[in-house]
């Protein structure tokens, strides 16, 4: 078998002869890269702020106006009993009032206009986290809390944070199917590019066939050029989408108050190999589609 | 070396290229193959080299039936055998030297190994001086003395050669021929290919004549 050396050097040759149609094929590599890193990126980012958010998620027990002592016994009773409970906060009319006016002071005027304070008492409620409570456990207190007499209204933050679940995981499901549909194009182009190396080298390859050289050493030099390519398609994949990643990381923490810098972090060490990999593995499938006539 | 046994190659709507030959070529011998264009020559050599499978019969080529070697038995076949074509069949983008030294190459010889047996047979067939220079750098006959370096730089047991000097003047196909028959006096069997009548009157060997597909003399 022709030593490794020789199918590089071989690859590397082609590929500078290549032009337009290997810097095409680099190109589709990297899109399909690009596109299905710009969906890690943003489905792990929309993770963490979830996972953020879910730590932190309350559930709003408001008070009727006209809730007793006796009712408000009853219900901190029953909050105070439930394992999925696991901090209780009293909201008092007065706190939720100076709450308004702090968060929205452009209103505070006008709030101060109304002969009554409309807003109600209530009990903030921080959950154990997601790990640990299940969602239909936290409906099923959500639920007959609501039914405790002096209870006007249940606010549950997860009911929201559940349906962003789903929706970054649709979002994921279709970034991994576009992704795919893109690679599958990638690797048809490569495979495409690398049939018109072959062919360009046809002379070679008749030779080696008819010298008797085994399959590998005949076919080695055009899988590599294809590795080649899809590694150089990732590479430019990585480069862009970090570029991308710096610019929407700076308008993100500047446009949204309290997004930590953090939250949106790059991608992990495991998703720059996946990606890399990924070129890898989508050159080289281009490169034995293309070669899969030599015999 | 060579043995055929109503060998037949059939191409579309009928056509024989080869019918219901049977030869046999001894370990060492020197056989010419002639007769007209579309006598069968070129068909016989592309079955000999398992470029081709016979439609019927067989070929043996070294005690192997060629028609049951699988992909990789022919390639391994194809390493004991030595191919010449009058187009030369060199990779432009090569030198001289390269050419020669790409079949052990691609072979997967140690590149020491390579360089010195490349050298060697191009010293052989006199073209030493030319190693570094390319192939359109080269007259006709040139170009076959490294076609047919590259055909020995394995040590192959057969030379198959298919007109190898249907693009060369008589004198440069005789110095050819002449290369041959010293390849064949150190033991290598040579199967030659050509029309040329009187190139094989000059070298006076064992001719088998074709005419469309079938053996019409020296069977």
């Amino acid at each position: 078998m022709a030593s490794s050396s020789y199918h590089l050097r071989e690859a590397l040759t082609s590929l500078k002869r290549g032009g337009a149609s290997n810097a095409l094929a680099i190109a589709t590599i990297a899109l399909a890269l690009f596109v299905f890193g710009a969906f890690l990126l943003v489905t792990a980012s929309l993770d963490r702020v979830m996972s953020g958010w879910s730590a932190s998620a309350e559930m709003s027990v408001y008070l009727r106006d006209d809730a007793t002592a006796d009712q408000r016994q009853a219900i901190e009773a029953a909050l105070g009993g439930n394992r999925l409970v696991e901090r209780r906060d009293f909201v008092s009319k007065a706190e939720a009032a100076r709450r308004f006016r702090r968060d929205f002071p452009d209103l505070s005027a006008a709030a101060d206009s109304l002969a009554t304070n409309p807003l109600p008492a209530s009990y903030e409620l921080r959950l154990r986290a997601n790990e640990v409570v299940a969602a239909a456990d936290v409906e099923r207190l959500a639920r007959s809390v609501a039914q405790l007499a002096g209870v006007s209204d249940v606010r549950y933050d997860r009911q929201w944070l559940d349906r962003l679940a789903r929706v970054v995981g649709a979002l994921r499901l279709v970034g991994f199917a576009l992704a795919a549909a893109l690679a599958i194009a990638a690797g048809l182009t490569a495979a495409a590019v690398v049939r018109l190396a072959m062919a360009g080298r046809q002379d070679e390859v008749e030779i080696m066939s008819l010298v008797g050289a085994p399959f590998g050493a005949i076919r080695g030099p055009f899988i590599v050029e294809g590795v080649l390519m899809g590694g150089m398609g990732a590479v430019i994949a990585l480069v862009l989408l970090r570029v991308a990643y710096q610019i929407a990381r700076a308008r993100l923490v500047a446009d949204i108050p309290g997004l930590d810098a953090g939250t949106v972090a790059f991608l992990s060490p495991l998703a720059l190999v996946a990606i890399v990999g990924g070129g890898v593995v989508v050159g080289c499938v281009g490169g034995l589609i293309a070669t899969r006539a030599v015999r | 070396m060579i043995e055929t046994d109503q060998l037949s190659k059939l191409y579309g709507r009928g056509v024989y290229a080869l019918r219901d030959v049977s030869v046999k070529v001894g370990r060492g011998d020197f056989v010419f193959l002639t007769g007209p264009s579309g006598a069968g020559k070129s068909t016989f050599l592309r079955l000999a080299l398992c470029q081709d499978r016979p439609s019927s019969g067989t070929i043996h080529v070294a005690r192997r039936n060629l028609a049951l070697l699988k992909r990789r038995q022919i390639q391994a076949y194809r390493r004991t055998v030595g191919f010449v074509f009058q187009d030369f069949k060199l990779i432009a983008r090569k030198t001289v030297l390269e050419n020669v030294s790409f079949v052990p190459l691609v072979l997967g010889h140690a590149s020491v190994q390579q360089s010195r047996r490349a050298f060697q047979v191009l010293k052989w067939v006199g073209l030493q001086h030319r190693m570094n220079a390319y192939p359109e750098e080269l007259s006709g006959g040139e170009q076959q003395r490294v076609a047919i370096a590259r055909a020995l730089v394995n040590d192959p047991v057969l030379i198959l050669a298919d007109e190898p000097t249907g693009n060369l003047d008589p004198d440069l196909s005789f110095e050819i021929m002449n290369l041959f028959r010293e390849i064949n006096a150190r033991g290598t069997t040579v199967v030659v290919a050509t029309h040329d009548r009187e190139l094989i009157r000059r070298v006076g060997r064992r001719t088998l004549a074709l005419d469309h597909g079938r053996i019409v003399d020296g069977g």
